[in-house]
């Protein structure tokens, strides 16, 4: 088991070089960027500081050096943590990211966790309630999530929230807490607003794994054992719950892995909508801007964060199941 | 037929006996009638087959009686009565008659019967085990839930259990998960689970019809060996009339639902009344009959389920057939011999109408 996640972690390391190659390429390819912009600003503002600030910047990022090199002297700052700088933002790149990287690996666990929770046991009702009006609206219920936008149901939620519960909108702080230090306080009024980014983000990823589930529990249901274990005499819960629902978890656990970096990138729309302080609206603009160092330190981080949701669910698929073996 | 007992006996002939037993599956596309009066003793202690062809109602029989017919099945008519022996405070046992049918198929009395007093294996050990459990785990399971036991002596019961069910090294088998052990070891697994309660019967359906015939062999062996050192009865649900002959006290042969022929297995075989199980003996190869001689199949096919058959349901493929008569009523059940009964106008005037 160790060896075989330390084996696991060197091809991660290896993918993560090939990532950051072809990453690094492509956000070089197009002309202009956000550093030759800052380069001429720079020069036209003239002065005694604008020269020896452009050369240190053309010698610290490579602006004449040929490709590789303008790699090299990226990659082995990435490496010892020195992301580079946002010119657009004028701050070094990881202080941007670590500020809104928490809220984004919070909303993002906990939108993973509501739609597990919430499609096992949707999914599970709904197969041992097969044909019924609940497993009907069920049904219907999943379509309307799998269908409707996300940035539009946070929009319709919105609504919601202000008109009929007379919440203030937006954010994941009230204005009052926005800027203020941490306190109980603060971390309530957090909790009252992170309801609606994670039903948004988290409805139509629910919709289809308890769809998912549904289908899968419909097939173990049938399965041999499962009458085996009726055979035994247990109760139609054990049944269902022991004997089952374990062996219908495999497409969700692999799903899992997928995921996390999907609820990143894809809350992006969402956290535009509801103005969130997390990395998707940032990571956006970085794009738009141009703002490359800012760009690819996100595209990094959403690769190791897809390579450890791959390694994570592949252990817990193993402990799931007894017959994958670590080959 | 024996006399239904009106006080509490101490001992019991039968364990289990089925009246006019009615199965029907709703389905979109009609009801098919599964079982349409089934009526069947199972004595304790023996071996009772029940054979037909494929869809006949073999399996949904047994499956009835351990109220476990799938959805949309139900029983509509007809009884299941469960004699069961209790312990009574003096030391002293009686038998307690259960009327299965009564019963809620998820409820708490059924499922106290169910692997305790009933127990089935299945047709396909590859898949009758759960693959996530070891097979200890699994067999354990059904120790715990019936006996009063620590997690440790169930254990020690499993170990021994899949000793005697002719398990090498049971010690180590009980870690293994199924997916370590062949299909031989697996049903040999499914019997130690079946049989680790001590059941009354044991439903074997088609039990050995997946493994290859040397560990069919070895299977069939262990079970009448089993069957005599722990005297539970077993009902052997087969096609395969050569596994009758060679495992079972009785014989019901079974056609469309409903059980036309029961015998002991030696007038079975050699003075066979029904038209379709004499059908059914011809059309097995003999050792010794002329090389070149072609097989006989019995005429036409088993007639799809939702269909309803006017008369006795063998009558479009019978060669007897009266017309007139076959083809109007379903003749009744008459005695022909010693525990031999039959369902066939041959033999009787008397019949009912279709319901």
């Amino acid at each position: 088991m160790a060896r075989y996640i330390l084996r696991r972690s060197g091809y991660m390391f290896v993918t993560m070089i090939f990532v950051a190659v072809i990453g690094f390429l492509i956000i070089e390819l197009p002309p202009g960027s956000y550093l030759e912009f800052e380069i001429a600003r720079l020069r036209q503002l003239g002065g005694d500081m604008a020269p020896e600030q452009i050369r240190a910047l053309e010698i610290r990022y490579g602006v004449h050096d040929p490709i590789y090199l303008k790699f090299w002297k990226w990659f082995s700052g990435f490496v010892r943590g020195d992301f580079g700088r946002s010119f657009e933002h004028r701050l070094p790149v990881s202080e941007l990211l670590w500020q809104r990287l928490g809220f984004t690996v919070l909303i993002s666990v906990l939108t993973m966790i509501f739609s597990w929770v919430v499609s096992i046991i949707v999914g599970v009702y709904s197969a041992t309630h097969r044909y019924t009006i609940p497993d009907y609206a069920i049904t219907v219920l999943q379509f309307i999530g799998l269908s409707v936008p996300n940035f539009l149901l946070a929009l319709v939620l919105m609504v919601f929230a202000q008109q009929v519960l007379g919440m203030e909108v937006g954010g994941l702080f009230s204005g009052a807490y926005r800027n203020a230090p941490w306190s109980l306080a603060k971390f309530i009024d957090l909790l009252k607003h992170l309801w609606i980014p994670i039903l948004v983000i988290g409805a139509s990823g629910t919709a289809w794994l308890s769809r998912v589930m549904r289908g899968n529990l419909l097939d173990v249901l049938n399965m041999q054992y499962v009458q085996t274990a009726r055979a035994k005499g247990l109760p139609e819960r054990t049944v269902v719950w022991k004997h089952a629902v374990r062996n219908a978890l495999h497409p969700l656990v692999m799903v899992l892995g997928m995921s996390l970096p999907g609820i990143i990138s894809g809350e992006t729309v969402v956290a535009i909508v509801l103005n969130m302080p997390t990395t998707g609206p940032l990571y956006f603009r970085a794009l738009l801007q141009q703002d490359m160092y800012l760009a690819v330190t996100f595209l990094m981080f959403l690769a190791v964060l897809l390579l450890i949701g791959n390694l994570f669910a592949d252990i817990l698929l193993a402990w799931l199941d007894p017959r994958i073996r670590f080959e | 037929m024996a006399n239904q007992a009106q006080s509490p006996a101490t001992t019991r002939d039968l364990v289990v006996r089925v009246r006019d037993l009615h199965v029907y599956f709703f389905t979109d596309l009609g009801v098919s009638r599964a079982l349409n009066g089934v009526s069947l003793d199972i004595p304790a202690g023996k071996v009772t087959g029940v054979v037909g062809e494929s869809g006949c109602g073999k399996s949904v029989t047994a499956l009835s009686i351990m109220r476990l017919v799938p959805h949309p099945g139900r029983i509509t008519k007809g009884e299941i009565l469960l004699y069961r022996e209790r312990e009574k405070q003096n030391g002293h046992s009686i038998v307690e008659e259960v009327n299965l049918t009564d019963l809620d198929p998820q409820g708490p009395v059924i499922r106290s019967i169910r692997g305790a007093e009933l127990a089935m294996i299945f047709q396909e050990p590859m898949t009758s085990l759960n693959p996530s459990y070891t097979i200890g785990d699994q067999i354990m399971e059904a120790i715990l839930l019936h006996q009063k036991c620590t997690r440790k002596e169930a254990e020690e019961r499993a170990v021994d259990i899949l000793a005697r069910a002719g398990m090498p090294n049971p010690k180590t088998v009980v870690r293994r998960y199924p997916h370590e052990l062949s299909g031989g070891m697996r049903q040999r697994a499914m019997i130690a689970m079946a049989l680790s309660c001590t059941p009354s019967v044991l439903f074997a359906d088609e039990p050995t019809t997946a493994l290859d015939v040397t560990t069919e062999a070895q299977i069939l062996d262990l079970m009448r060996e089993l069957q005599a050192a722990m005297g539970m009865a077993i009902v052997f649900i087969t096609h395969n009339l050569g596994v009758v002959a060679q495992m079972c006290d009785t014989v019901a042969v079974m056609y469309l639902g409903r059980i036309v022929e029961q015998a002991p297995v030696e007038p079975l075989f050699y003075e066979p009344q029904h038209p379709y199980t004499r059908a059914l003996l011809r059309s097995i190869p003999h050792v010794g009959s002329r090389t070149k001689a072609r097989l006989e199949p019995i005429r036409g096919v088993v007639p799809d389920p939702y269909a309803t058959i006017q008369g006795c349901p063998f009558h479009p493929r019978c060669d007897y057939r009266k017309p007139g008569v076959c083809d109007v009523r379903v003749p009744a059940t008459v005695e022909v011999g010693e525990s031999h009964t039959v369902r066939c106008f041959l033999y009787t005037e008397q019949g009912e109408d279709n319901g």
